[in-house]
């Protein structure tokens, strides 16, 4: 099965956001880090980091998918998915 | 059942501390300043107000701060502080079914108002809406926001009467002590400035529009080239105990409440009543335990618009003649709305508990119409024992409250 590796880029402005939106240090944003144990988020913050990325991409981002985020990791896959699925998005 | 003020707490354009507040009135200090970027706004013709300076709030969890608009910032700080004047240094004790926080605003926040509707009339619906937006604009805002920072299980009510909000707050904390029911009451009011708030008195002309260039000379209650109130920003939180409750963990009380009252006019929706402001003031008396011939201080509410001061300058008239000195402190700090009453109290004990008069700043030719009162026009020692302060707003709502020196 082919692991999916986050754009550089894309980790790094999705980092960026984490930080801005939520006050989370860089050292914390590892793609193991968990969204809950590890980064101290809740379901308020869930619908914040929605809006953050559809804004900052410009995408639409299904609401549904966000239930299943764990890590930093299935962020940077949501977000990744979501462009791709997108015309003319780059990252 | 007696009650005292154990605490204050205030954020004001004159400072951010009941002392550095009470400092910039002695000082004669003006916290108005011109707003340049309102000029842009089509149809303001308003361009100044009173802002706080910066404050720092990085001590509150993030998880508390992400709901809180500047007027819940603003009053959780002057909470804090008056907790701490207080000596409630273990919060635990609030923690009570015998506390009630009783905390307002005029409405929502009005920069989450703002973002809220420009997004929802963008994308033509609610995307794009951040979880916390509405936990600023709901009227309950601030008392939730406080109690939250607070970690507050207790009683709770929300008043929200514009600028006679905190001093509701207060009165109904009184009548809520008297009654037996609570020992403590954490009572007041906030509110932020913002181009709409300046608009929503602007449209009916009653906002200064002349001082752009000379912002410290306005607002000018009760003065003749007065033109309209200027709208500034504040918290303002008092602590109320019981005697009782006071006494057991010596407390030092400040001030007494002796009487208030709140009574509607039932009429216009923005022009004031004088006889029903004389009436609200003699209920209060009414309600209290002392007699007229004790108050030796009124803070007026006057704004510094033309005919609202008329009308509290009529009604002081009509009971108290030109015996007791009055003064409105508007000029100085501006009209903050929910937080008035409470910072206007405020500042009338320290006047108390410093025999000092603060006078009306800008008040340099007294409006024929009001010379009818006994108008300060320059700080001066004075011993205040009793004083009556009020307050007024839009909707026909009079207040008006009484403190006495401990």
């Amino acid at each position: 099965m082919e692991t999916f590796v986050p754009d550089d880029n894309l980790v790094l402005k999705i980092n960026d956001l984490m930080k801005k939106g939520f006050e989370i240090p860089n050292e914390k944003l590892t793609k193991n880090a968990k969204l809950v144990d590890d980064l101290g988020l809740d379901s308020l913050d869930a619908v914040d980091m929605l809006v953050f990325i559809e804004d900052e991409f410009g995408i639409k981002v299904d609401g549904e998918k966000m239930k299943s985020l764990r890590t930093m990791q299935d962020v940077y896959f949501l977000a990744s998915d979501a462009i791709k699925k997108s015309t003319n998005k780059v990252i | 059942m007696r009650v005292f003020v154990t605490g204050m707490g205030a954020i004001t354009s004159l400072g951010n501390s009941v002392e550095s507040f009470f400092n910039g009135l002695v000082e004669n200090q003006s916290g108005i300043k011109y707003f340049p970027e309102w000029e842009n706004y089509v149809g303001l013709q308003t361009y100044v107000g009173g802002p706080v300076g910066d404050y720092n709030t990085s001590l509150l969890p993030r998880t508390v701060r992400r709901s809180m608009s500047r007027m819940s910032e603003m009053a959780v700080l002057a909470t804090f502080q008056a907790l701490e004047h207080a000596k409630f240094t273990d919060l635990k004790k609030l923690q009570s079914s015998r506390t009630l926080l009783i905390l307002g605003s005029t409405s929502g926040s009005p920069f989450a108002l703002e973002t809220y509707f420009r997004k929802i009339f963008e994308k033509n619906g609610p995307q794009g809406q951040l979880s916390t937006s509405f936990f600023k604009i709901m009227n309950h805002s601030v008392a939730a926001n406080v109690a939250a920072a607070l970690e507050f299980n207790g009683s709770l009510l929300s008043p929200s009467s514009a600028c006679a909000t905190s001093t509701q707050a207060m009165i109904l904390g009184w009548e809520m002590i008297k009654s037996g029911l609570y020992d403590v009451v954490i009572a007041g009011g906030a509110d932020e400035l913002h181009f709409l708030s300046a608009a929503i008195f602007d449209i009916v002309q009653a906002a200064s529009r002349k001082y752009k260039t000379q912002p410290e000379s306005s607002s000018r209650p009760f003065d003749q080239a007065r033109d309209g109130l200027v709208v500034s920003e504040g918290a303002g939180i008092v602590v109320l105990e019981s005697e009782a409750f006071a006494k057991a963990r010596n407390a030092t009380s400040i001030a007494e409440i002796r009487g208030g009252s709140y009574i509607c006019d039932g009429s216009h929706m923005t022009q004031s009543s004088s006889s029903v402001m004389a009436q609200t003031m003699r209920y209060a008396i009414q309600r209290s335990d002392i007699t007229q011939n004790e108050i030796n201080y009124i803070n007026a509410h006057a704004t510094g618009t033309i005919q609202g001061d008329i009308e509290e300058a009529r009604a002081i008239e009509e009971i108290f003649g030109d015996s007791v000195p009055v003064s409105s402190l508007k000029g100085h700090m501006g009209h903050s709305l929910a937080a008035c009453g409470a910072l206007e109290a405020i500042a009338s004990i320290k006047m108390m508990e410093h025999d000092v008069l603060i006078p009306t700043k800008n008040l340099v030719i007294i409006d024929e119409e009001c010379r009818g009162i006994n108008l300060l026009q320059k700080i001066q020692n004075g011993r205040v024992k009793t004083f009556m302060s009020n307050n007024f707003a839009f909707g026909g709502m009079n207040t008006s409250i009484l403190f006495s020196k401990v």
